[in-house]
């Protein structure tokens, strides 16, 4: 498959007709001698021979609808030789096993992912190929989740020829492991359906007959017959009560058993106090049961848990799309020597596996070939392949261009760097930060208060008039449950998390959302984080005698192994074989040194590698390579910003915020770098100790600083700043001390600052309104004016606001994006107004 | 009244048969998509929509 149509790419725009010089089907660029496609009559041109099949087919099954609905453009047509060897490899009896379950009368089902999937015409398209087969029974495509679920007869059709049918229509499909698909999240999105389809029904049941009581169609009647509909009302209730309202019991007893108040315990104070009363009245025909009202609260309270278990359902999507970076086939090298197409998770580490040009590592390993270049992009943002050697770690997920490789496999599933990402993400957003816990520790402070309260009132009315005690009493429990209290911060959280995660900002440290929003400086690394090096050949001076390429080759044998950006850039020029290196040393942010071919080098800073107190003056911006005699080569290495880098300074600086570089490089470089970023404030040659002392400066000073580096040579910067942040590969960044870790463009940086700034405010809009809410409901609940059942209705709807108004968080900022104007810009353009 | 007597547990009877299926609508997996299903009969129908721009 071309890498242009991984999920997750953008769709491009669809053309409107063949005119366009982009390929019909796709929408690609067409080559010089486009091939034509025949299309219900009319010709049109496509970028491949992959393309025009797939368009014709879909003509030929008189689906070209599609192409009129479709809002974007469908992935490029595969390579049928590629398609073929897709569709063979579900033929593997592992793989069936793997993936197809046996549901009832003998027919099979499997779940498949569906790549290059990108809008509602493509589930169209899906739907109608796969249901025209013969043999399937039934074809689901979840749009959102890219799965199609296919019941099929075994017998007819096998597996292969379903994935050979989407193959056709340009699809790929990709097996999903069947223990891995979502079955805890269907489990609980049924069962919370079932409760609220049983409080429903409960509900309106007892709502029914409650108000032929409550409108006196009985008033002449016996009292056998307002006893029989009692008795219904009660029929109705009791389901809800146990079946529906039973996860607030269950949690109430969790709450209770380690002496903890939370938000179930006077909800489920409430619902029982009500059902026992009521049960009461019915035996002692008393006057008045209040059954209905509890399953009306009940279902409202369902309402109000299902669509927050939505809300976070779709927040754990996210983090699907990052286990979706592993490929799920590889190619084994069988011990006869063959090859084999097998699934990855078949893989066990020592397995030896082959990695097409353009294909996706399986699973962690070692090179086992000279070199190959990896496009590690999707780990670390980084868009230029890097060249790896043998011996070099690859990781599951980076992309091989250039030529096949060979690796040996080291690490397979749950242990390799692109899984504990995964993890890392799934355990920032489950953990709770300290605004939920804040938030939780208030809630349960003002449940104590309820309970208080309901119980003054229920003494209250005894004296007054016992029977509107339990009324009241229920009222009170019910309208001052502080849900919308508790939920404001989890809420705000989740979706903040779900949002930045989504926009290549993953938070490893939930609450560096709160510091983010106080930051009052960033200071940022220079190398590695603005800046991305490499070496200027041409400007390479050697000794005489040396070859300007033999001088690099020993330099990148000495910064192989080392992870400073520009150790990097020497591996990534150097040629293809590297001298042996013996007696390794490294000085933090001075330069590395090792014995090659019996003799000592160092590569550095000038003064590091000649030894010098200082530095000699012609040499002061060079990377110097000298061994004991002296100078062996001078290298001058060019900078080209990172993406984003001016967007994110710029959008900083708009925004009020001291922005300051400190780097260890050389006083010229670091000032061309500052000045083409507009920062006035940077500091050059600043060893590791320099800049905590700056850093420590800074918050002497009463200054909230971010850190911005690369996760790697910053680490006891990053360590000791309120805010790390971690800039490129997220897999260095999973080990070192960060907060938060941006895998994108650097300028996601500024758009993270709004986000957690919305989300806290957001947070206070939601407090003061819960806030606002109980205090005014209070008082009237107390006196009696308030049914349980409408307490019920206010409780839910506040809860729903808050989790509404949560849901706000991120796309008022991508509005200001559009606009291209941040609250800064909106209030410089008001100050600039009058003059 | 008597009509009542007849006409409640059959409502009642009614209510469980609905509650049973839907029941064995959800296990069989009919509300897990609840956003897919609302967009495709618009694209079922004879003359499509023109794209949207």
């Amino acid at each position: 498959m071309p890498p242009s149509s991984r999920p997750g790419c953008t769709p491009r725009r669809a053309p409107r007709d063949d005119v366009n010089t982009a390929c019909w089907h796709c929408g690609g660029p067409l080559p010089p001698d486009p091939p034509q496609a025949n299309v219900a009559g009319a010709r049109h041109s496509v970028c491949c021979n992959g393309c025009r099949s797939v368009a014709e087919w879909i003509a030929e099954l008189g689906l070209a609808d599609y192409y009129r609905v479709r809002t974007g453009s469908a992935a490029q047509g595969p390579d049928p030789l590629e398609s073929a060897e897709n569709a063979a490899a579900f033929l593997r009896p592992e793989l069936s096993r793997h993936l197809v379950s046996t549901v009832a009368d003998g027919k099979s089902e499997a779940t498949v992912l569906v790549d290059g999937m990108h809008c509602t015409a493509c589930c169209w398209l899906i739907e109608r190929t796969l249901g025209q087969l013969p043999g399937v029974v039934d074809v689901g495509v979840n749009a959102g989740a890219r799965r199609a679920r296919v019941v099929f007869d075994a017998n007819v059709l096998p597996l292969a020829r379903i994935v050979e049918a989407l193959g056709r229509v340009g699809y790929r499909a990709l097996p999903l492991d069947r223990a891995a698909l979502d079955d805890t999240r269907r489990r609980e999105t049924r069962a919370a359906q079932k409760r609220l389809a049983v409080a429903g029904f409960g509900a309106m049941q007892a709502m029914m007959y409650a108000s032929a009581l409550w409108f006196g169609a009985f008033d002449g009647a016996d009292a056998a017959t307002r006893d029989f509909f009692r008795w219904l009302t009660l029929l109705a209730t009791t389901p809800v009560v146990f079946y529906s309202a039973g996860p607030f019991f269950a949690g109430a007893f969790r709450l209770l058993k380690v002496r903890r108040l939370g938000m179930d315990v006077p909800v489920a104070l409430a619902v029982g106090l009500i059902y026992a009363g009521g049960v009461i009245e019915i035996f002692t025909g008393g006057p008045d049961i209040w059954l209905e009202s509890v399953s009306m609260f009940i279902f409202f309270l369902c309402i109000g848990r299902y669509l927050e278990m939505r809300a976070r359902h779709h927040a754990g999507d996210m983090t699907d799309a990052l286990a979706r970076l592993t490929p799920v086939f590889a190619e084994r090298i069988e011990p006869d020597g063959t090859l084999l197409r097998v699934g990855a998770f078949e893989l066990v580490p020592g397995d030896r596996v082959v990695v097409a040009d353009g294909g996706s590592v399986p699973a962690d390993g070692v090179l086992e070939t000279a070199e190959c270049r990896v496009d590690e992009a999707l780990l670390c943002g980084e868009s230029t392949p890097r060249r790896k050697r043998r011996g070099e770690a690859l990781c599951a997920g980076s992309i091989v261009a250039g030529a096949p490789a060979t690796m040996r496999v080291t690490r397979v599933g749950a242990d390799t760097v692109v899984a504990g990402i995964v993890a890392l993400t799934t355990r920032a957003a489950s953990s709770k930060p300290r605004l939920a816990r804040s938030g939780e520790r208030a809630a349960a402070g003002l449940v104590a208060r309820v309970l208080v309260l309901a119980a003054c009132t229920a003494i209250g009315w005894a004296i007054v008039d016992p029977s509107r005690a339990l009324a009241a009493t229920v009222a009170v429990l019910v309208v001052v449950c502080p849900c919308a209290f508790a939920l404001a911060a989890p809420a705000a959280v989740t979706r903040a998390l779900a949002v930045l995660t989504g926009r290549g900002v993953l938070v490893v440290r939930p609450d560096a959302l709160e510091d983010l929003a106080a930051v009052t400086h960033v200071l940022f690394d220079k190398t590695g984080t603005l800046t991305e090096p490499a070496i200027a050949h041409d400007r390479t001076i050697a000794r005489q005698g040396i070859d300007c390429d033999a001088a690099l080759a020993i330099a990148a044998a000495l910064a192989q192994g080392a992870r400073h950006p520009l150790a990097r850039a020497f591996v990534a020029a150097a040629p293809t074989a590297l001298p042996a290196v013996g007696a390794r040393e490294s000085v933090a942010g001075r330069g590395i040194g090792g014995a090659v071919g019996g003799r000592r080098y160092r590569l550095g800073r000038a003064d590091y590698a000649l030894e010098l107190e200082r530095h000699p003056s012609s040499l002061e911006h060079a990377v110097v390579l000298a061994d004991d005699d002296g100078v062996v080569a001078a290298f001058h290495v060019d900078e080209r910003l990172r993406p984003g880098a001016r967007a994110a300074v710029d959008a900083l600086v708009r925004a009020g915020i001291s922005v300051a570089i400190a780097s260890g490089d050389t006083g010229t470089r670091v000032e061309a770098v500052a000045q083409r970023l507009g920062v006035a404030a940077w500091r050059a040659r600043q060893s590791p100790a320099d800049k905590l002392a700056l850093l420590a400066s800074l918050r002497a000073q009463g200054a909230r600083v971010a850190v911005v580096g690369d996760g790697v040579n910053d680490a006891p910067m990053l360590a000791s700043a309120d805010v790390a942040v971690a800039v490129g590969s997220a897999a260095d960044a999973a080990q070192a001390a960060s907060d938060i870790v941006i895998t994108g463009p650097l300028d996601a940086l500024a758009e993270a600052r709004a986000i957690a700034h919305q989300t806290l405010s957001i947070l206070r809009q939601n407090r003061r309104w819960a806030l606002c809410y109980n205090t005014a409901t209070v008082p009237l609940a107390a006196l009696g004016l308030v049914a349980p059942w409408l307490a019920a209705i206010g409780m839910s709807a506040s809860s729903l606001a808050v989790v509404l108004n949560a849901l706000r968080i991120g796309r008022i900022s991508r509005k200001r994006e559009a606009s291209g104007m941040s609250t800064a810009d909106e209030a410089i353009e008001r100050r600039r107004a009058p003059a | 009244m008597n009509s009542l007597l007849l006409l409640i547990p059959l409502s009642i009877l009614i209510l469980v048969g609905a509650g049973v299926a839907l029941f064995w609508a959800i296990d069989r997996g009919q509300f897990d998509d609840l956003e897919t299903p609302a967009l495709l009969p618009v694209l079922d129908a004879d003359d499509p929509p023109e794209e949207r721009p």
